[in-house]
């Protein structure tokens, strides 16, 4: 049978096609269609302008307790059926999977209308590229000489989610993000300055605020070594954001549960920070890019990870609960994600903020490290929670609890549990940082934190 | 396919415009089996579609793209794009340039299979894997076991404003897995023939059934519950043999990123990084020992970077990056090689399919074979530590300071290989690193790994590349137990 192209108005019905499965196969369908742009600069220009509209359908078929799945770019209603039948294919050969509960019937109340933003979704090219023009500008007159690099993001995405149990749900968001490097590649070693942020909605960026901020961190002197060690330190926001996202997927990602190897596995209702750390998921807030369903149409809410200082437990998606005998907590990513180690992980994090400005940090600390941002940061240890990553863009000794100078960079190797219980200090500003899932997080002062090695520069 | 291209050519044919490329990947094919702890983990079959239309002015690129392969999209998307290089061009000062470059007419490049991947038998597939992460499960301790395939499928068509056009059909393929022991947070894991998902090559489904998975898995297993069990790797500078797994990364991270000429002019600074490599240093820069030769080769059969022309139309080239430890050659694209004042590209400009712009990628980036064999690598060691199969990888924005860890690793005292390890980090500077390195394996330990996920760009692109390393040794190497 020919497949017919999808037209504007003959986006195939995903109900009609779960109808049509035969008795005993039941499933569900994600229908993601998305229009947005990236628009790159370096050295002073916009090198790299990207816009994109797609469309991809994934159907996921269940025959008994056999999942497989299969996605396209097609959603009429001919894709839809060559999906079904492709799906359907590889699930009569999959291995069972004993704990799979079935599909979802509609449960738990809608977070209503979430935080959208119209003027970002119909941005038009002009208008996107005028947000990095003003990044230019501003860098431009804050730091003459130096060249300046990044990106602005920004668009909207509609997520559909339909299956055999009733569940016929809709997350429409908008998303802007925008990320900025000032640099003297001339100087020797070469410094630079870093800031970014993130939004629902592009006009709340604050482009200019974000030029000056990364001009204000490269280093006016010379950075000088400092030895590897342990030192308290001071991690700006995306240093932050960075530590909760590792700490998210090695702490509270459903795998790691099940199979034994998360760093939280044997500290579920105990204490692994500080009092004053709170750290949330919620997809559903106006503080980070909303999004009301999950990937399996299971309504997304506040789950909280860190009460207080007390671990909590992991998110889950359909499988994962099964497995684990806890309830669904919305985090199921697409169904053909990569196969991963982690399955399901929070993504939307908020650390709650306390009420000490950066100089107040920098003051608690009296002596150690000022961090911009990390570069690179992988896992070493998941049993340990360890991670190691390079500083980047802006690293500064503390003296006398101030900043005393800039520091050439240092490669950190740590547990995210230690650089948690470390925490003394929370800042009382917070940002959205977007990249892999958001982060609302402040700066915050820690303790101990431990670097291994540095490098020229 | 051609209609699409013609008419998106057709639509950019402006005032100002004075480049366009046109490429539609349809079908872009993926189909990923996954076997864990006995169930299934993801068996998918993804299809997608796009055409990527990118211009270019006097001043600036646009690109634009659609999974939505009709004329009226088409035309859409590709006055977009011209929207974005006008807007694009508003703040730049200085022209673009590119180099010139003979063009090929109505190329094909296919993939040569034994066993296309794509027409065997998926349920055949799933046995193997199934058979393979049963017998990962030693022991009670294998609290994780996971075997996996993968395969890509790209068929492509490319024209441009130059008259140039081609078409390909390149399939890669691979498979691995992987037991993971625990012990309280002691956590061990095992990979083989690779970690990150195994190992890959264009090349049909035969590749896959020389990785021997089944009849490896209980090794593997054996191995994840004896390193529970090893003593933490010893911690100082020492003698390290690194396996051509491990190397094959080393290669990647510290070289291949290193020679991006996109990278060396600072085009990823805001994302990915820069480079130690400045862009006068071609030539005369030591990059490491006398030993150290390095290629970018996109013609070796069964790479995952082998193809017939990249995505700017310009054949698949040998190109050596690193002569008798000295830098002779970067990786390059139509603008960048303009740019350093090169007459052509090297031919690495790649997208990893139809909806993202082309930027300078790695091919097949080979650490070429010396003349020692394993044996004799180990006989020059009084005392040091071979290692292999990666576990963590982390280095600098310049590519200088790097760290790794590795799964596996054994002691060597007086030329014997002595007991294992647990939790091996080695670390150290680029060019010390290359420098310390005092023997190269023969051909007998070389082997051509595919790394299929390297991830670079905005929006982000992943990229499946090849390395091809011995085994080689290296003095004085900061080593300790994770």
């Amino acid at each position: 049978m020919a497949r017919r192209r999808p037209t504007p108005d003959g986006t195939g019905d995903p109900n009609g096609a779960l109808r049509k499965l035969p008795s005993g196969i039941t499933g569900d369908v994600r229908l993601i269609s998305a229009t947005w742009m990236t628009i790159r600069f370096a050295n002073g220009r916009i090198h790299q302008p990207h816009l994109e509209r797609s469309t991809q359908v994934s159907f996921r078929v269940a025959d008994g307790r056999r999942l497989a799945s299969a996605t396209g770019s097609d959603a009429s209603a001919g894709g839809l059926e060559a999906l079904a039948s492709t799906a359907r294919a590889l699930a009569r050969i999959a291995p069972v999977e004993p704990k799979f509960p079935g599909f979802a019937a509609p449960f738990g109340r809608g977070p209503g209308r979430l935080a959208f933003s119209t003027s970002t979704a119909s941005l038009s090219p002009e208008g996107a590229t005028s947000i990095a023009e003003e990044i230019l500008d501003t860098t431009a007159s804050e730091a003459p000489g130096a060249r300046t690099a990044g990106a602005v993001t920004l668009g909207s995405e509609v997520l559909r989610v339909v299956n055999s149990a009733g569940v016929d749900r809709t997350s429409t968001s908008s998303f802007a993000r925008a990320s900025v490097l000032v640099q003297r590649p001339d100087r020797d070693p070469p410094v630079s300055g870093w800031s970014e942020g993130a939004h629902w909605d592009a006009s709340r960026l604050g482009a200019t605020r974000l030029g000056k901020e990364a001009a204000e961190r490269m280093a006016k002197t010379t950075p000088e070594p400092v030895e590897p060690g342990s030192y308290a330190v001071v991690l700006r926001g995306p240093a932050v954001a960075d530590l909760v996202r590792f700490l998210a997927h090695l702490g509270f990602g459903a795998n790691g549960e099940v199979e034994g190897w998360s760093c939280l596995a044997h500290r579920r209702g105990k204490r692994v920070a500080p009092q004053c750390v709170t750290l949330l998921d919620d997809a559903r807030s106006r503080e980070t890019i909303p999004q009301s369903i999950d990937y399996e149409g299971t309504w997304t809410a506040s789950t909280p990870l860190i009460q207080n200082g007390i671990a909590g437990n992991v998110v889950t998606d359909l499988l994962t609960a099964g497995r684990l005998q806890r309830k669904l907590t919305g985090h199921a990513q697409p169904p053909e994600a990569p196969f991963g180690d982690y399955g399901p992980t929070p993504s939307h994090l908020l650390l709650e903020p306390g009420d000490a400005t950066e100089e107040e940090l920098v003051r608690e600390t009296r002596r150690g490290l000022l961090v911009t941002r990390f570069h690179y940061v992988r896992v070493v240890d998941p049993g340990t929670g360890t991670i190691t990553g390079m500083t980047r863009d802006g690293t500064y000794v503390i003296e006398n609890g101030e900043v005393a100078r800039p520091a050439r960079n240092l490669r950190f190797t740590e547990s995210v549990l230690t650089a948690l219980a470390g925490i003394s200090l929370l800042g009382k500003d917070r940002r959205i940082y977007s990249g892999e899932g958001a982060a609302t997080v402040p700066a915050v002062a820690t303790r101990a934190f431990r670097f291994t090695s540095a490098t020229l520069f | 396919m051609e209609d699409l291209i013609r008419t998106a050519l057709s639509t950019v044919d402006l005032p100002g415009v004075v480049h366009a490329d046109v490429r539609v990947v349809a079908p872009d094919r993926f189909v990923q089996l996954a076997v864990r702890n006995g169930a299934a983990s993801a068996l998918t079959d993804a299809r997608s579609e796009a055409i990527g239309v990118r211009v270019r002015t006097d001043r600036a690129w646009g690109f634009a793209t659609t999974s939505d392969l009709r004329p009226e999209p088409t035309r859409e998307i590709a006055r977009l794009a011209v929207r974005l290089a006008r807007a694009a061009g508003r703040h730049a000062r200085a022209p673009l340039r590119v180099t010139d470059e003979l063009s090929p007419d109505g190329g094909q490049y296919h993939t040569p299979l034994r066993r296309d991947p794509f027409s065997s038998s998926f349920e055949s597939i799933v046995d193997l894997l199934t058979s393979a992460e049963k017998g990962l499960h030693v022991s009670r301790s294998v609290r994780s076991g996971i075997a996996t395939f993968q395969a890509w499928e790209e068929n492509k068509w490319y024209g441009s404003s130059e008259g140039a056009s081609f078409t390909s059909r390149i399939v890669h393929v691979g498979a691995g897995m992987t037991a993971t022991a625990v012990r309280a947070s002691n956590v061990q894991r095992r990979s083989a023939p690779s970690s990150h998902g195994g190992d890959f090559a264009q090349a049909g489904y035969e590749f896959v059934e020389d990785l021997d998975l089944v009849a490896r898995a209980p090794e593997i297993g054996k191995e994840a519950v004896a390193l529970l069990d090893a003593p933490a790797c010893p911690t100082g500078p020492t003698t390290l043999v690194l396996g051509s797994d491990q190397l094959a990364l080393q290669v990647h991270e510290s070289v291949g990123h290193a020679v991006e000429l996109d990278r060396i002019f600072g085009s990823e600074a805001g994302f990915a990084g820069t480079s130690w490599v400045a862009p006068d240093k071609v030539g005369v820069l030591r990059y490491g020992s006398d030993l150290m030769n390095v290629v970018a080769d996109a013609t070796e059969p069964g790479g995952l970077g082998t193809f017939g022309w990249d995505d700017e139309g310009v054949a698949a080239q040998r190109t050596p990056i690193v002569h008798r430890g000295v830098l002779v050659g970067t990786l390059s694209s139509r603008e960048s090689a303009a740019q350093l004042g090169l007459k052509h590209s090297g031919g690495t400009a790649r997208a990893s399919g139809g909806d993202r712009a082309p930027l300078v990628r790695m091919t097949n980036v080979n650490l070429e074979p010396g003349d020692r064999t394993f044996e004799e690598l180990l006989e020059g060691v009084t005392e040091g530590v071979y290692l292999d199969t990666n576990r963590s990888w982390s280095i600098d924005d310049r590519r200088l300071n790097f760290q790794f860890g590795t799964e596996f690793g054994r002691r060597i005292a007086r030329g014997e290989l002595g007991g294992l390890v647990r939790n091996p980090i080695y670390s150290g500077m680029t060019p010390v690193f290359w420098g310390s390195m005092d023997a190269v394996g023969n051909a007998s330990t070389r082997h051509l790994w595919g790394l299929p996920n390297c991830g670079k760009g905005q929006p982000i692109q992943g990229a499946r590349v090849s390395h091809g390393a011995p085994v080689a040794r290296f003095r004085k190497i900061a080593v300790r137990g994770g």
